[in-house]
């Protein structure tokens, strides 16, 4: 694959979001109307505490991606209730048009004690073109199971042929790290399948091979057709000492499917990797690739996991 | 309304004081029956930490098959043992619920996780004894029940049941938690799940009793079972703030049903009521009621949700 990187797209500091919100615009997803692209993204303010509480805001740009035409003016989707999967944010957002609707699963993330946080997939819908989302129901479609004990995120979904197909990731291992604070988490990623968005199939295993060994972090899988083969891409890094050491941050990753269930790894065809220097030299992540107007663009975030926003590359064919 | 003649406290674990882990607490008593003893399976805890938090385990004690108030054994060694870091029982498995199924023996437990906003969060896991009971494998780290879309929170008390070839799970499920001056306080209903083979399940989705209190009544332990061509369903039931005293505290509550979907809730026939003075003159709740040997028996908890222990009533007749 060869794309041709266009540089940063939209920098949070340069615009008015809602909740107060400055820094971060994490793992950007587009949704494609007629004559604009709508990008969403989890953007950052600060609780009572001084915790970070990740908030959904968008961006509308022309269909060239060029030109910033807009951002959010009201809260897209509020945090969940006291209690809920959802009440300490909403990272990342996967927003999908399906039979004239469009549905968000959301990332949830709540505070616990002994690790640092838990998630979980939630279902949200839209009545007005996306500018809000309603939650279908205060709990998670995707929550824990017997074989994916925690940290279940990263919704990417397709409906094809009216199966709705789901890219996540769950958690593996949570394992001590003196270098971090707390302990460190290790996920990878899976797939599930449902006949309606809400009820989701899924066997509990891993279907990306490890290129960093059993500690390796996978996340956010981003999925398309192309040529006849069905590709992903995803971001990768080693489970500890990624924040602030270079070669242990995250890449990105890359593999090809001819049935959707079956993948090989080659993160060496992904052909994008992080800039000799610039926004995107110490990491790469969060990737999200989508058609608009004959072209392919995948956006994504680089260093520091997206604090100053989200750039756009190109695929050239 | 039913008659029950209370046969007092059965079981202390402070007066066995066996071990660290069993310091106090026999809550939510489930029993399993052999040919010479009741094994009843319970949930204790051992001194608090530093920071005043508790964790729970699941133990058992058996009773004299001929004489239920004489202690036959108890267990040597906590049946499960907690999660690893970050996994949804890492703090406590508490209740637990018990059935055989050939020669294994199938438990269903709350798990405990501690969260930051509010105090906890339980999901139901799911664990197998082919020892006969001794100790139990969970069938995985994670739960086999979690939360889901409409229930979002605190998926707990579970009671298994089979009935026919299927499988049936009463349980509770959170439905808000209030902040009571600062405090979060869980709001948590009675909910059915059924399954063929116990570990895919199908949620009804609906509560099954209404409330009697207040909207925000909260209700748990529902024991149900079948006798008389009809089911039964014995639970606890409390007021959502200031329950821990005996105004407001758990009272059993009852209900019946001829399909087990719908339930006819009336609790003046339970026939059981906190006693003038003593054990269990505060609250009674958590009621677990069983056949053995032509006799209807309830085993219970008293004052401070089973602090000091469970005990024993028996029912005058048949349930009708």
């Amino acid at each position: 694959m060869k794309w041709s990187k266009r540089g940063l797209l939209f920098e949070p500091q340069r615009h008015i979001l809602p909740n107060g919100c400055t820094d971060f615009a994490q793992s950007p997803q587009a949704l494609v109307f007629d004559d604009f692209v709508r990008i969403y993204f989890s953007t950052r303010s600060r609780d009572a505490s001084g915790q970070y509480l990740s908030h959904i805001a968008f961006v509308d740009v022309d269909k060239c991606l060029q030109q910033v035409l807009g951002t959010a003016t009201n809260t897209v989707i509020p945090p969940g209730a006291l209690g809920c999967f959802d009440e300490h944010g909403i990272f990342p957002i996967n927003v999908v048009r399906h039979a004239g609707k469009i549905y968000a699963f959301t990332c949830g993330w709540s505070r616990r004690v002994s690790v640092p946080v838990e998630t979980a997939i939630g279902l949200a819908v839209s009545h007005d073109d996306g500018l809000t989302f309603e939650r279908v129901g205060p709990g998670p479609v995707m929550a824990p199971s017997l074989n994916e004990p925690f940290l279940v995120g990263d919704p990417f979904v397709v409906v094809r042929d009216g199966l709705w197909h789901m890219w996540y990731i769950y958690g593996t291992s949570w394992v001590e790290s003196p270098s971090d604070p707390g302990p460190a988490r290790v996920y990878k990623i899976a797939c599930a399948t449902s006949p309606d968005g809400v009820a989701w199939q899924r066997d509990g295993v891993t279907i990306v091979a490890d290129a960093l060994g059993a500690d390796e972090c996978q996340a956010l899988p981003t999925v398309f057709g192309c040529d006849g083969l069905w590709h992903m891409y995803f971001c990768y890094r080693h489970a500890t000492d990624f924040r602030t050491h270079r070669e242990r941050g995250y890449r990105l990753g890359y593999a090809w499917s001819r049935d959707l269930r079956h993948w090989t790894r080659d993160d060496a065809s992904g052909g994008l990797g992080v800039s000799p220097s610039g926004w995107d030299a110490d990491m790469l992540c969060y990737p999200h690739v989508f058609s608009c107007d004959n072209q392919v663009y995948m956006l994504y975030n680089g260093n520091a996991f997206g604090r100053q926003g989200f750039g756009v590359a190109v695929m050239e064919r | 309304m039913f008659t029950w003649r209370k046969r007092g406290k059965v079981f202390d674990p402070a007066a066995v004081a066996r071990a660290d882990w069993m310091n106090e607490f026999a809550q939510a008593p489930a029993t399993l029956v052999f040919d010479t003893f009741v094994r009843v399976y319970f949930s204790c805890r051992p001194r608090p930490d530093a920071n005043g938090q508790y964790v729970s385990r699941a133990a058992y004690v058996d009773l004299n098959r001929a004489n239920l108030l004489e202690i036959a054994g108890l267990s040597e060694q906590p049946i499960l043992d907690l999660g690893g870091l970050g996994t949804f029982d890492e703090f406590g498995t508490y209740p637990i619920s018990v059935v055989r199924n050939g020669d294994e023996i199938r438990a269903y437990y709350g798990g405990w996780t501690r969260c930051a906003s509010v105090p906890f969060d339980v999901a139901i896991g799911y664990a197998i004894s082919r020892d006969g009971g001794v100790s139990f494998e969970k069938q995985g780290r994670g739960p086999v029940l979690p939360a889901d879309l409409h229930e979002p929170f605190v998926i707990s008390g579970p009671k298994i049941r089979r009935f026919g070839d299927r499988w049936y799970l009463w349980y509770i499920a959170g439905t808000r938690w209030i902040l009571n001056e600062g405090r979060p306080e869980p709001v948590y209903r009675i909910r059915m799940a059924t399954s063929d083979d116990g570990l895919h399940w199908e949620r009804l989705h609906r509560e099954l009793i209404p409330t009697r209190l207040e909207a925000d009544e909260c209700q748990a332990s529902p024991d149900v079972i079948f006798t008389n061509g009809k089911y039964h369903m014995f639970f606890c039931y409390r007021h959502s703030l200031g329950y821990r005293g005996r105004e407001k505290g758990y009272r059993i509550g009852y209900a019946s049903s001829t399909d087990l979907v719908t339930w006819v809730r009336d609790d003046d026939k339970a026939g059981i009521d906190v006693s003038d003075e003593g054990w269990d003159s505060e609250m009674i709740c958590y009621p677990h009621v069983f056949e053995l040997d032509g006799t209807t028996r309830m085993f219970y908890l008293g004052n401070q949700v089973g602090r000091h222990g469970f005990g024993l009533a028996e029912l005058e007749g048949a349930l009708s």
